[in-house]
């Protein structure tokens, strides 16, 4: 960092702390928190332990503690920080509150698009929301003379037409690391073919045409993907990108910033942020929210309080302070060039990730399967076919498919 | 010494192991055999969720769990016998591909790819570390007595290094154009990625643990040339034994529990890799009996775990070690009774 | 090997401590690497080319480096430091500790030692260079990018010392206990002959074999609900086990048992079986004997089993991620957290200088416990 940067870093930070040091109030009831570890969270945490009396965990294994956490009687956590998915089993076991008296009382400010709501009751306040999408290198593509990729036809035309030109070896970045991402890749792919995940009581349905085009495509990119793809997670692909080293990538929304960051980057003003390439169907990519839950172990008194401080952390002063760290959902957060490829993406019809609890097993037996079909051990049907039988045993031992 | 008072000195010991292994391993022990479930029902919810700018609300039919009148999770317990253990193993599946004398179908299967990888590591680790161990002790022993503090202390690093970190060193030093790949890239003039098939980071971790391991057996067998009887050395050179005759007939027999030692610890160790797969990020390529046990038992993003299956995963890993340890501990039997 | 017969051929020595120099270079090396990167711009640290990371160019251009006479000097303190340690101070702490309250003086020389070495070096030393460096021209030119910010970054932003407490904790707890426990077990094993010592031994064993992770995950929800299950034993102030060192340091103990009991048995078998009978012949009971026969001989052995037991506990990553909170997180877990989470390079170099400080007191406790364990070792502590 510049000497003057770091000035200019330390300048901002003051007037930052200027704008939220104080919180609006001073909370008296002891509260804990229990969230991911990502930077919102970081910035949101922050910004609600300005009211006192609080703590945050910031937690690793969060997913793994938080069921077993909101069950206690008192919960450990009043306050919890979940995604679509995760909060899926706080909701199965009955341990969130639901929260339209207090959304009523204080939540004047929110927006409708912010409230979670599952049969009517509000039971979640989302805070950002996140997604995939294409990210490009504008120069790169102008001097070649190639138009923004629409479909990954294109993008896989593009990405042959910049090696053929020498410019790089490997045009294509993919967060293709094995496990979680993996799947993730896959899902975005056959949700932008249109294809269904499930059919009648739980039993998959992703051994279908639009299954097996959906791992070609991933196949296809490979072949201009770093061999290491397999190892490759958000980071990795993000440090590609900042070392020049990769054209093109499917890349998180929250990572745009990155790709500006003077210190370490050295392709600012170079990346365009785009619309996830067309599928047949959609785009392909899915759309994440991350945001805030109350526990249903707590009394009314900790619960009021916990819901103060939840606003006063998502509040437009954090949110301004914290402008490109996500795509936030206020009305503070001025959405500008970074947050175009999720708001193209989200105009061309990209859906909500479908989450569910056999979601959550098929999404674990996709990690672990699809690497057998990128590695050529197995083809494509073979693969998605013991990718099926691996859901079914998982599913059955849950209880979610019946014998 | 009478039984009170034996039990008097390990009584702490076992409480605590009883406590926090043994009753543990009997809950592991029993969960293999059955399978708790919630019992679910299928609503049709109307569920809102967040998009760029306005609400998507959508509604499905959905598995939810049957709550009871506290608001708690009914689930019910049912024996299932062998179940989970077929599960793992799928002995049908393994069976087709023994017929079909097909070992590559074999190991795509989840539980037989782990034990194929988990034995090729211990049984080529072993003797890498007790040979890299020796030669590394004999050469300390040799080296002038001034530097052997300062060797010995470089030696002992690998070793107390946190596993976590020197797995990530070695990670960066490898992937991508690491240090490391980007030294062997222009030393053989071509394009090498580590990171991209089995058998590399198969060898990579191999060498991770040989680098980890090897400083412990070295100083253990350090502290055991320290005893050597000189009277015997000497007079062996004497009889005109050469120096590999005075190893082979004086130095390594008088190592030999040592070697057993540490063969068996590094036996359990090894046959429980883990954190080489999570470091590496191997998962796509190799996985290890440990890890198949902790990805069963890892809840997914919608919180469901297969705990049976990391059960009976748990215990035929602990009947692998078991076999493995059967040799070794012959010999402690016999020091046992001889020593008394 | 003095004698003149074992002499060995020069051909011969050299070869030997040719490869024992390579060994040691590979055993550095990448301890070494971290501890390089650490220092550089993010930039720099993921450099490909091996120059780059070693001289930091853009480091140095961002002002931060160090000059010809910056390194002299600091290598001049370092190694003053590590030959007091190593010389010095035992021969002192002998002379001045009272006989049999030596670990105090081990504790006191440590800790002054350890303040000593972080003044001098990151207090005066700056100081005078500041002065010396332009009077010097040439040799006090920056030639190598340097910057501690990142080291400021974990211990002074992210609050890290606060993990480095609970390390601290959990360690002194889990070493103490561990061995209080266990020097008794491995007493009571060894002196007994009966064939339920022999069975407690192979079920530690099989114990020492277990796959953590299986049992690991089944403390949990027994930990996060243990304030309802304790309170009809212990009423209101039944504690939530879930978060709290004590429950953390148990667990740690009873998971390093199995290998603590066995080392220790190997020691007590070499220490002769006459010195305690003898005793018991005076008139002591067993632990009497044990106290005071036993007790005064048995440090090598303990010292080598606690410096095992201390690393279990230092290094364990399984139990504690997952049965502490953040609060109470200690320093492993903290790191690896921040490695997954963090998402900029800069704060992958930050994350590099967390773990290569959590590695420094590893090596300086080596470095002051390496005769000791040798001897230990030597003494008996492992044998079959």
């Amino acid at each position: 960092m510049k000497l003057k940067s770091l000035f200019m870093a330390g300048a901002m930070s003051l007037a930052a702390t200027g704008v939220w040091a104080e919180c609006a109030y001073e909370n008296e009831v002891p509260l804990k928190s229990l969230s991911a570890g990502f930077e919102a969270w970081k910035a949101v945490t922050d910004a609600m332990a300005e009211c006192g009396n609080f703590s945050a965990s910031l937690d690793q294994e969060f997913r793994e503690k938080q069921p077993e956490a909101f069950a206690a009687n008192p919960s450990l956590y009043q306050i919890g920080g979940v995604a679509n998915e995760t909060m899926i089993p706080l909701l199965n076991a009955g341990s969130l509150r639901p929260l339209d008296d207090l959304v009523e009382k204080y939540g004047q400010d929110l927006l409708p698009n912010q409230l979670i709501k599952v049969d009517g009751k509000v039971m979640a306040i989302a805070m950002m929301v996140n997604a995939q999408h294409l990210m490009y290198r504008n120069d790169v593509l102008a001097d070649l003379g190639i138009e923004e990729p629409k479909t990954y036809d294109d993008v896989l035309a593009a990405a042959a037409k910049i090696k053929e030109a020498g410019v790089m070896e490997y045009p294509i970045g993919g967060t293709f690391k094995t496990g979680w991402n993996l799947a993730q890749e896959f899902v975005n792919m056959y949700m932008g073919e249109g294809g269904q995940f499930f059919g009648e009581g739980n039993m998959p349905s992703i051994n279908n045409e639009q299954g097996v085009k959906a791992l070609e495509t991933m196949k296809a990119m490979t072949e201009f993907m770093d061999p290491e793809y397999l190892v490759s997670d958000s980071t990795y692909v993000q440090q590609q990108f900042q070392q020049g080293k990769i054209a093109m990538a499917n890349l998180w929304a929250s990572r745009a910033a990155a790709m500006n960051d003077e210190a370490e980057s050295q392709v600012v003003g170079k990346v365009t942020m785009a619309s996830a390439p067309m599928g047949a169907a959609a785009p392909s990519t899915t759309i994440w929210w991350d945001g805030v839950v109350l526990a249903a172990n707590m009394s009314d008194e900790e619960a009021d309080a916990a819901f103060r401080l939840v606003l006063e952390g998502i509040d437009g002063d954090m949110v301004s302070a914290n402008n490109d760290v996500a795509v936030w959902l206020s009305p503070a957060y001025t959405p500008g060039d970074l947050a175009a490829g999720a708001a193209a993406s989200a105009e061309n019809g990209a859906k909500a990730y479908p989450a569910s609890a056999p979601m959550g097993v098929l999404h674990s037996a996709l990690g672990n399967g699809l690497a057998d079909y990128l590695t050529g051990a197995k083809d494509a049907s073979t693969t998605l076919a013991d990718i099926e039988a691996a859901y079914l045993t998982a599913a059955k031992e849950a209880g979610l498919v019946n014998n | 010494m009478n039984f009170r008072t034996f039990a008097a000195f390990v009584g702490p010991s076992v409480f605590m192991m009883l406590l926090f292994i043994a009753f543990p391993l009997v809950s592991v022990f029993k969960q293999s055999f059955y399978i708790t479930q919630p019992i679910y029902e299928t609503v049709e919810v109307e569920t809102c969720t967040p998009g760029f700018l306005t609400q998507t609300c959508v509604t499905e039919e959905k598995s939810q769990p049957v709550l009871d009148e506290h608001g708690e999770v009914i689930t019910q317990t049912q024996y299932v016998g062998l179940q989970s253990y077929r599960n793992v193993l799928e002995p049908e599946r393994a069976w087709r591909a023994i017929t079909d004398g097909s070992i590559s179908a074999l190991t795509t299967i989840d539980f037989w790819k782990a034990l194929r990888f988990t034995l090729t590591f211990t049984l080529i680790t072993l003797p890498l570390v007790i040979v890299c161990g020796l030669g590394i002790a004999v050469m300390i022993n040799n080296a002038a007595q001034a530097i052997r503090g300062p060797v010995i202390f470089i030696s002992l690093l690998p070793f107390i290094i946190t596993p976590v970190i020197g797995v990530l060193s070695v990670n960066w030093l490898f992937r991508g154009d690491g240090i490391l790949t980007a030294l062997l890239e222009w030393w053989l003039n071509r394009d090498i990625a580590l990171f991209a098939q089995a058998w590399t980071i198969e060898i990579l971790m191999m060498l991770y643990r040989v680098w980890h391991v090897a400083p412990f057996a070295a100083i253990v067998f350090y502290a055991g040339l320290q005893t050597v009887n000189q009277d015997s050395l000497e007079s062996a050179v004497i009889d005109g034994a050469t120096r590999w005759q005075r190893m082979k007939y004086i130095v390594i027999p008088h190592l030999m529990p040592l070697i057993i030692f540490v063969s068996m610890i590094h036996l359990m160790d090894s046959y429980r890799v883990f954190e080489e797969i999570v470091g590496f990020a191997s998962q796509g390529y190799v996985i290890s009996l440990q890890w198949l046990t902790y990805d069963f038992l890892v809840p997914d993003q919608a919180g469901n775990r297969s705990i049976s299956r990391a059960s009976a995963s748990a215990m035929l890993t602990m009947i692998g070690i078991a076999i493995l340890l059967i040799f070794p501990l012959r010999r402690t039997w016999r020091d046992h009774k001889g020593g008394h | 090997m003095s004698s003149r017969a074992l002499r060995q051929p020069l051909s011969l020595r050299l070869t030997s401590n040719i490869f024992l120099a390579f060994w040691c270079l590979v055993a550095i090396f990448p301890i070494f690497w971290i501890t390089v990167m650490s220092f550089k711009s993010p930039v720099d640290a993921f450099d490909s080319n091996a120059l780059n990371v070693i001289f930091g160019p853009t480091t140095l251009s961002n002002g931060n480096g160090l000059s010809l006479l910056d390194i002299i000097l600091g290598i001049a303190v370092i190694w003053g430091t590590i030959a007091l340690v190593s010389k010095k101070m035992p021969v002192m702490i002998k002379a001045y500790s009272k006989e049999g309250q030596e670990w105090l003086g081990w504790v006191i020389g440590i800790l002054a030692a350890a303040v000593g070495f972080l003044v001098v070096f990151f207090v005066i030393l700056p100081a005078i260079l500041s002065v010396l460096n332009p009077l010097f021209g040439p040799l006090g030119r920056d030639i190598l990018g340097l910057t501690t910010e990142h080291y400021q970054t974990v211990w002074i932003d992210r609050g890290f010392s606060n993990n480095f407490k609970n390390s601290l904790i959990v360690t002194t707890g889990v070493v103490v206990l561990s061995l209080s426990v266990g020097t008794l077990a491995g007493y009571g094993l060894a002196r007994s002959g009966s064939n339920l010592a022999f069975w407690l031994l192979i079920v530690a064993l099989v114990f020492r074999a277990l796959p953590p992770s299986a049992l690991v995950a089944s403390y949990l929800p027994v930990f996060i609900s243990s304030s309802e299950w304790l309170a009809p034993i212990l009423g209101e102030n039944a504690p939530t086990l879930y978060g709290k060192p004590f429950a953390v340091i148990a667990v740690l103990v009873a998971i390093n048992q199995p290998f603590t009991i066995w080392m220790l048995r190997s020691f007590f078998q070499n220490i002769p079986a006459e010195l305690d009978e003898a005793a018991r012949v005076d008139g002591c009971n067993h632990f009497q004997a044990f106290r005071r026969v036993i007790m005064p001989v048995m440090w090598p052995g303990v010292i080598t089993t606690g410096l095992f037991s201390f690393l279990l506990a230092y290094n364990d990553i399984l139990v504690t991620s997952l049965l502490l909170d953040a609060q109470n997180q200690t320093m492993v877990p903290a790191i690896v957290g921040m490695f997954n989470r963090e998402t900029t390079t800069t704060d992958q170099v930050v994350a590099v200088a967390a773990a290569v400080s959590i590695t420094a007191p590893l090596i300086f406790l080596v470095l002051i416990f390496q005769r000791q364990i040798v001897s230990g070792l030597t003494a008996g502590a492992v044998k079959g």
